[in-house]
């Protein structure tokens, strides 16, 4: 056996060894080592490990959830930064948490409830609002009442109805920022090709099947006249609305007179308002409401409406702009999303919901509301009250992504560059059908849309009879739902 | 040599026996992060979720005792007995054809064909695997949209009318189960080939010697000798496909009706839909008694359908 020993140097203590200094690394030593690393990546992933990088966790700003990306929270720095000018003693963080719907966005509110690390304001939807009212927000009146003066002007610029959408059992939970009525859009090439004008204000459901009928006629093929989708807004509610019934038995609980007398002493509807909407009965099986789905189910099977699990979203948005799609149920916030998809202003239009018995409108709006748990409720209302002023609002609402609850905002100049046309349609929705109401969504919304979702599907698919067995399980788990959690 | 050196040599324990005590110190050392993993995120929350199949808790309020009650409601709740319903139709269609299509392709791939056609052939049909879920299932949605979907427009190339897949109660069955299998037969593919390739020629020659040739060849001696890899494939297949959620919640939502409505979407739902930990926690006990009858049974089974060598 050959040595390759260089003379005067030492053998090395291991064959496979070349390296003195590493030869000499005992077990011992690796195993320090080791723990040294380990403690190292410990003490660098600490954040991580204790969950204080959460924003907000560990943190004294006040912590704002919203539905949405960073990139969302980023477009509200603006409004941060200049609340942090009119209130630099308020730290502020904008937290956007993302949800493929407003149900999904709860649940994680939920979640980060039950964790130990609620925020101090979320943005809540009427989908919501009731859930947020019953089990963790905390009602404004006080703030309301002592800052009466200051909000005035904020009160004098929205119509009532939208604030009738955040009180619950007499007490107001949220200042409504946005909203979308679920108003008729209109795709004009399509309506051209079919030789139709946009339809009268007070167009009928049947004028609207003959405008569906004609629009078919035009473009026999790869177009569906009506598209509408299986969800809460702009769904199958709409119609029952405005065939004056629900699926839900609605009534309003009794309250709320300290403010409507205070604020909307002059409105027309006064005597209707109330202390809030109440949902705590099915209605179903009403006469009304198979008459409703009997109508959706003979459009789809006509081909003049899809079967209203087929999509939505940007899908739809895409289609309506390919020309593919005649009409659709859809609010102020279509403005901006048809713009950008490539539509010019005279491409679409918008019109009233079609009559029924009433012509009564749907709508959802949105609104910050305060948790009881808050660090601080008195920093967190300067935060509401200062989204409700009209500077606030336009830097939260710069373009017609959604429509701002101040009507001073919703005019030409807002809508010039996109359209529609008919962009008033949008607000005098409110003035012209004052009794339009809100998404029905009680304080165990989600178990009520799960219900409601897989039961239109299976009521417009079938025939009429199916319609009535359909709503006879919509009934009975609606019951359910209602009787759970309650 | 003093009375103390004498002493600490006499108690000092042997080489063998030190080295093993080390050893047995650095495996704890090294198992502690994984078992203490284990123990947070899978032992307390399943002895939690069994103490909450008896309580009724919102997240928000302070849970409160019921007894068997999220028990029994479950035994009245239709949507609760059609999911489960839906799902063992679900794992008897899919399992069987994922098993099926899986065993006819590692079997075709052990046919003559040219090196790299093999290679490519594998990894197409893993490929779906590493896909996520979700994203397949978004795609798969637009592939099959009833109108304007890809998958009915070359249907009307042939004069076929459009079908509504997403939309009907057989036409979504049938696609979760499509998106489902194409999906996930690369991992049963991947065994079986393994297995395949693992068996010995010599005895597909003598088998030819004797006259046994094709299903015979296969039925008598390919299919024995992959029973043990038949058995670990069909166990896994099953327990994945009871647990089933990405496809049909993206796909259809468990619709239309409840047509597709899975076990674990409605654990999904009442919890975090419905704020029903208590319920939820009491369908996932039923649903994991249900995944342990089955893989116990098919052990049971096996005894009698599986060869070991």
């Amino acid at each position: 056996m050959t040595s390759n020993k260089t003379p005067g140097q030492p053998a090395p203590t291991h064959p496979l060894s070349s390296n003195g200094g590493l030869s000499t690394l005992t077990r011992r030593s690796m195993l320090g080592l080791a723990g040294l690393a380990a403690a190292g990546a410990t003490v660098g992933a600490w954040p991580r490990l204790t969950g204080t990088d959460i924003p907000g966790r560990g943190s004294k700003a006040m912590n704002i959830a919203i539905l949405g990306t960073s990139a969302d929270a980023a477009a509200r720095q603006g409004l941060v930064d200049a609340f942090k000018a009119a209130h630099p003693g308020i730290p502020v963080q904008v937290q956007a948490i993302q949800g493929a719907d407003w149900k999904d966005f709860f649940s994680k509110i939920l979640t980060m409830v039950a964790a130990g690390t609620p925020p101090d304001v979320v943005y809540v939807a009427t989908e919501g609002a009731q859930l947020f009212a019953d089990k963790l927000a905390e009602p404004l009146d006080d703030y309301i009442r002592r800052d009466a003066t200051d909000m005035t002007d904020y009160f004098d610029d929205v119509h009532p109805s939208l604030l009738e959408a955040f009180m619950y059992q007499g007490s107001l939970y949220q200042l409504p920022l946005d909203w979308n009525a679920a108003n008729m859009y209109l795709n004009t090439t399509t309506f051209e090709q079919a030789g139709l004008d946009r339809p009268k204000d007070d167009w009928t459901q049947d004028d609207f099947t003959t405008t569906l009928r004609a629009l078919k006629k035009a473009r026999p093929a790869d177009f569906t006249p009506y598209y509408w989708t299986n969800r809460l807004f702009g769904g199958v509610v709409p119609w029952l609305y405005a065939n004056d019934t629900s699926f839900l038995a609605e009534t309003k609980s009794s309250g709320g007179s300290w403010f409507w007398d205070r604020f909307y002493p002059n409105d027309p509807a006064r005597a209707t308002r109330g202390g809030g909407y109440q949902w705590l009965a099915p209605n179903a099986e009403d006469g009304r409401v198979i008459e409703t789905f009997d109508y959706l189910r003979e459009l789809v099977a006509e081909g003049l409406g899809v079967r209203p699990e087929s999509g939505g979203g940007n899908a739809l948005v895409g289609l309506f702009g390919n020309n593919r799609i005649g009409t659709t149920p859809a609010g102020g916030y279509w403005a901006q999303g048809l713009h950008d998809a490539g539509m010019t202003s005279d491409q679409f239009d918008v019109q009233f919901f079609p009559r029924w018995r009433t012509q009564r409108h749907q709508f959802g709006a949105a609104g910050y509301a305060i948790m009881r748990t808050a660090k601080d409720k008195d920093a967190a209302w300067e935060w509401v009250k200062f989204c409700a002023s009209r500077e606030a609002m336009q830097l939260a609402i710069p373009a017609p992504n959604t429509t701002p609850t101040r009507r001073s905002m919703v005019n030409a100049s807002f809508y010039s560059v996109t359209g529609p046309r008919h962009w008033k349609v949008f607000y005098d929705t409110l003035d012209r059908f004052p009794t339009s109401g809100p998404i029905p969504a009680p304080p165990q919304q989600a178990a009520v849309e799960t219900a409601l979702m897989k039961n239109v599907s299976t009521a417009v698919s079938g025939s009429s009879a199916d319609v009535r067995t359909a709503m006879g399980t919509l009934q009975r788990d609606l019951e359910l739902a209602l009787r759970r959690n309650s | 040599m003093t009375a103390t050196a004498v002493t600490r040599r006499q108690t000092a324990a042997p080489p063998a026996v030190r080295r093993s005590f080390i050893e047995r110190r650095l495996a704890m050392i090294f198992l502690a992060p994984t078992v203490l993993g284990m123990a947070l995120f899978t032992f307390l929350p399943i002895i939690g979720s069994l103490v909450l199949a008896f309580f009724r808790w919102d997240i928000i309020s302070a849970p409160q005792f019921v007894g068997l009650d999220n028990f029994a409601s479950l035994a009245g709740d239709p949507t609760v007995r059609v999911s489960f319903l839906n799902t063992i139709v679900f794992v008897i269609v899919a399992v069987a054809l994922q098993l099926g299509i899986a065993l006819s392709l590692a079997s075709m791939l052990q046919g003559r064909m040219p090196s790299w056609l093999r290679v490519f052939l594998r990894s197409t049909f893993f490929f779906p695997l590493v896909l996520s879920a979700a994203s397949v299932s978004i795609f798969m949605r637009y592939m099959f949209n009833e109108q304007f979907g890809v998958v009915n427009w070359l249907l009307s190339l042939i004069g076929i009318p459009a079908v509504p897949w997403l939309t009907s109660p057989v036409g979504s069955a049938a696609v979760v189960v499509l998106v489902y299998v194409w999906q996930n037969f690369g991992f049963s593919f991947l065994l079986f080939l393994g297995a395949l390739t693992n068996i010995p020629k010599e005895l597909h020659e003598a088998a030819n010697l004797d006259g046994a040739t094709g299903w015979k060849q296969f039925r008598h001696v390919t299919l024995p000798l992959i029973s043990p890899t038949v058995l670990v494939a069909s166990v896994m297949a099953i327990i994945s496909a009871l647990q089933v959620f990405d496809q049909p919640y993206v796909l259809t939502n468990g619709g239309p009706g409840d047509s597709t409505r899975t076990a674990v979407m409605v654990i999904f739902e009442s919890a975090f839909q419905q704020l029903e930990f208590g319920r939820a926690s009491a369908i996932g006990l039923v649903l994991t008694l249900l995944i342990l009858a089955v893989t116990a049974l098919q052990f049971r089974l096996s005894r009698r359908f599986v060869f070991y060598q």
